[in-house]
């Protein structure tokens, strides 16, 4: 809970050189490296309502602009829209004063609006009559201009296939037509041929009938005046929609709340994640949209040691200030972990042990390329320039791996030790000493950072190796609250 | 010379097509007639706990950042495609700076891997909706105001005038009248301005702001109480006088020494075209933009053009001009969008062969990059670039 309410006071170093706490990190299992949203891959796994919590297959979603038919959000405050039942019946007609109901119809008959509970806005506000379907069947609308843009989008197409085909023929002949105006800034050749066309210059024969039967847009000197209601008129400004609500239909933008429209819940998206250096996926969401686990969840809050601060004496400068941490081994296996500084970690070395088969250096070649490019783009000096330095203990501490069962035992046991202060489980805390330089300025931001060297089991190795132990590393800085005066 | 090799945007699937405005952001699909979102240019970033603005950004990897999450956000949130498998069309202004172009560029084939990128330039996409051959696009975006004239579907670069005079200049001056009229420094958010702006604001003819500024606004128009911002959730109710709705838009009209009002600028840039396309360029106004979606900027506009070309220096030089108008068929704020997405349809139609053909497509999509040839020689072509505006027969290249 505290990573969601709180800020975050230790984040981790990725590998792309990202800050990010420990909730939000990944850690390949392939590559033994923690991976952030930043440097991974992310790919659109499933469309689904979130309101009615129905999957959509991709090519139903794209045929219906990615909106569900039957969930609505309300046009005034984006809130969901509910259905509500009324019975039509033919008695209240003179109550309400309403003639659309028939008189013969005896039997009461169920109609269907859309209701917003948060506003209060209705469909009837604007007039849209009700349904006698409780989903679905409500009337939809056309965009207005997509007549005129069906003719543009002929029009272009006839062009650039006329284009296409002129182009083929002159560079045969190696003749070439350039205009006045034709420069080289003239990119879109679209509308050179364009242009050409216009100016009767000479085009293939075969004009198609779309060019022909195109017209261009005439200009007018009228402009439309502003109304006069503008100058006159008292202004309702409830009556005026807002910009948000506005672009919430960007078809047709209406400016007048009775012009408003419910408007189709827009789907969402599961994302499954990949490793960008290895391919391989490291999270992949399971197909219901109700559920909210993962086939494959590969995330560094399962896989890496956690630190947490539990507390810290104020930090002032030139002094030492004690600082207790509790470290966490979320692995079902044992781990020993030794702290260290971070610019004590050994440089990545090329993993030469594993067999490489051919076909694996092969594809490694072709993704060279490639790998180098995006890493130099995306990598990230981070910045690990503390005032504060943690005196590191040459000491390596063992942590049981995760028990479950053990969580309910509530006895930790005291180490005789001064630094390890309890331990309990897969739990130990330790109280480390930090030195704060001189020259720290009170009221700034105290930050140190720590290392971490850990013993990994890869439990699921690859290429159905049997289990092995890796020696991985991790960086982290801590956030110690601004430094005292 | 292979650098520039013809894309194929689409083969079955649409390709995207992105406007990044500076306050908001257009995306959808090529062939759509609208954008599937508006959505503003910013994005929340969970370490400070604010919306970030894409456009603030002090170092190229700020930037980088920037694009990264908004892309995230709108491929993801809005759209809902995988970015791999889509070409990108950018509709963009001829004054974007280099780095955010070359950042941009970065970010799409590098970080999110789209096979090919095209772009458009804004003005030439805004005058494609109409299919007219010659246009003049005055475009009023979030910062500038821009005016192209495109002569057969080319810009005439030299003729390009740009001038600070968009919904900033609006905005600025609305929050000044504000204070002045309620006497306290109000610090309304941008948020609220616009929406004060977009509800209650609107330009008034030529002869009732001449008026109106001498003597002040006329008592017929109401005075309001102010809607707070969206986001505010109408917390602020500002009282929003008359002359706060009627004149706020007045510095985009107000003549000075410089000539930078938006109707000199509309005129310089004819000056600045060839003398026989001024009269069409006068004949095909477009104007286009967020901007111009404020209630009777267009027929100010169209009204202080008629006036100002009977004054010198114009009267002179320009001599009679008719000033005719168009309108697209989007609304202002999508327009270039449009473009783009009509351009990116019908390049892709004629596509498969472009892509076979090589270079014979060349002149059709040569602003288009696709993503190995962008891996080879990541350069973008621009046009004040020498690389790139040398025509092929100087003598330059034969010296290579
Ligand atoms: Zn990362
Ligand atoms: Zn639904
Ligand atoms: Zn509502
Ligand atoms: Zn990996």
């Amino acid at each position: 809970m505290a990573y969601l309410t709180q800020p975050d006071y230790v984040k981790y170093v990725c590998s792309c050189g990202q800050l990010k706490p420990i909730t939000n990190l990944y850690f390949c299992r392939h590559c033994l490296q923690i991976r952030c949203a930043f440097c991974i891959c992310h790919e659109v796994d499933s469309h689904y309502c979130a309101n009615c919590l129905e999957n959509m297959p991709s090519s139903e979603a794209r045929l219906k602009k990615n909106r569900c038919s039957s969930c609505f959000d309300c046009p005034s405050c984006f809130h969901t829209l509910s259905t509500r039942a009324t019975l039509a019946q033919p008695r209240q007609s003179t109550e309400q004063g309403s003639g659309d109901t028939k008189v013969e119809n005896k039997q009461p008959k169920k109609m269907y609006y859309l209701s917003c509970f948060n506003c209060r806005w209705t469909s009837r506000d604007v007039g849209i009559p009700d349904q006698p379907v409780a989903s679905g069947g409500w009337p939809e609308r056309a965009n207005p201009y997509a007549t005129r843009v069906n003719q543009l989008l002929d029009y272009y197409k006839a062009i650039a296939q006329q284009e296409k085909q002129e182009k083929l023929d002159r560079e045969r002949k190696k003749f070439a037509i350039r205009g006045k105006y034709i420069t080289l800034t003239d990119k879109t050749g679209l509308t050179g041929a364009m242009a050409r066309n216009i100016a009767g210059l000479p085009s293939s024969e075969s004009s198609s009938s779309a060019i022909a039967s195109f017209t261009p847009s005439q200009a007018s000197e009228e402009v439309e005046e502003l109304p006069e209601e503008f100058y006159t008129k008292e202004l309702n400004l409830n009556q005026i929609t807002s910009m948000p609500q506005r672009l919430a239909s960007p078809e047709w933008q209406p400016t007048h709340v009775s012009r408003l429209h419910p408007i189709a819940k827009l789907l969402s998206v599961k994302r499954s994640q990949r490793c960008r250096v290895c391919d391989h996926n490291l999270t992949k969401p399971e197909y219901n949209p109700g559920s909210i686990k993962f086939k494959i969840e590969l995330l560094a809050f399962y896989h890496v040691p956690e630190v947490k601060i539990i507390s810290y004496e104020p930090i002032k400068p030139g002094c030492t200030s004690a600082l207790l941490l509790k470290l966490t081994n979320p692995t079902g296996h044992e781990m020993q972990i030794r702290l260290m500084q971070p610019e004590d970690i050994p440089e990545p070395e090329e993993r030469v042990d594993e067999p490489k088969s051919i076909e694996k250096s092969l594809e490694k070649s072709l993704n060279l390329e490639k790998d180098t490019s995006w890493y130099e783009t995306v990598k990230r000096k981070p910045i690990l320039l503390t005032e504060c330095r943690i005196t590191i203990p040459d000491v390596t501490l063992t942590l049981a791996q995760r028990d479950d069962a053990a969580e309910y035992d509530d006895d930790a046991t005291h180490d005789a030790n001064d630094i390890i202060l309890w331990r309990k489980s897969n739990k130990l805390a330790l109280r480390l000493q930090v030195v704060t330089s001189g020259e720290a300025q009170a009221g700034a931001a105290a930050g140190a950072v720590l290392a971490l060297q850990y013993r990994y089991r890869n439990a699921v190795p690859p290429a159905a190796q049997p289990p092995r132990d890796h020696t991985l590393h991790a960086a982290l800085r801590l956030h110690l609250g601004p430094v005292c005066g | 010379m292979a650098l520039y090799e013809g894309i194929a945007l689409i083969q079955e699937k649409q390709a995207v097509v992105l406007d990044l405005g500076t306050d908001y952001t257009k995306f959808g699909f090529t062939g759509e007639a609208a954008p599937r979102c508006i959505i503003r240019s910013e994005y929340w970033c969970p370490s400070t706990r604010k919306y970030k603005r894409v456009y603030d950004y002090t170092t190229p990897e700020e930037l980088y950042d920037n694009l990264v999450h908004m892309l995230h956000l709108l491929y993801f949130r809005h759209v809902l495609v995988n970015p791999k498998e889509r070409k990108v069309v950018i509709v963009e202004s001829l004054l974007t700076p280099t780095l955010f172009r070359e950042t941009l560029a970065k970010v799409l084939f590098i970080h999110y891997e789209v096979s090919g990128v095209m772009w458009v330039d804004s003005g030439r996409a805004s005058a494609l909706t109409l299919g007219a051959p010659v246009v003049l696009v005055v475009s009023l975006g979030a910062r500038d105001a821009e005016i192209t004239a495109v002569v057969h579907g080319c810009p005439v670069i030299q003729a390009i005038q740009s001038q600070p005079l968009g919904a900033r200049a609006i905005h600025d001056e609305l929050a000044r009248i504000l204070d002045e009229d309620n006497g306290t420094e109000l610090h309304l958010s941008e948020d609220v301005l616009e929406d004060i702006k977009v509800r209650a604001c609107f330009v008034p003819s030529r002869e009732k702001a001449v008026e109106w500024l001498e003597r002040g606004v006329a008592s017929e128009v109401r005075e309001v109480r102010g809607a707070g911002g969206a986001r505010e959730g109408g917390g602020a109710r500002v009282p929003v006088s008359r002359r706060a709705r009627a004149l706020a838009a007045e510095p985009l009209f107000a003549r000075d020494n410089e000539l930078a009002s938006l109707p000199d600028i509309v005129l310089q840039c004819i000056l600045q075209c060839p003398i026989d396309a001024r009269r069409a360029l006068a004949e095909n106004v477009l104007v286009v933009g967020g901007g111009a979606a404020l209630p009777g900027l267009k027929a100010r506009l169209a009204h202080e053009l008629r006036h100002l070309v009977t004054l010198p220096p114009y009267r002179e030089r320009l001599g009679q001009l008719q000033f005719k108008f168009h309108s697209a068929p989007a609304h202002d704020n999508s327009v270039a969008w449009l473009g783009g997405a009509l351009c990116g349809a019908a390049c892709g139609a004629g596509g498969g062969a472009g892509a076979a053909g090589g270079g014979a497509w060349a002149g059709e999509a040569a602003r288009g990059l696709a993503r190995d040839a962008y891996a080879r020689a990541p350069r973008l072509r621009d046009w004040p670039s020498l690389l790139h505006n040398t025509p092929p027969h100087h003598p330059h290249w034969a010296l290579q």
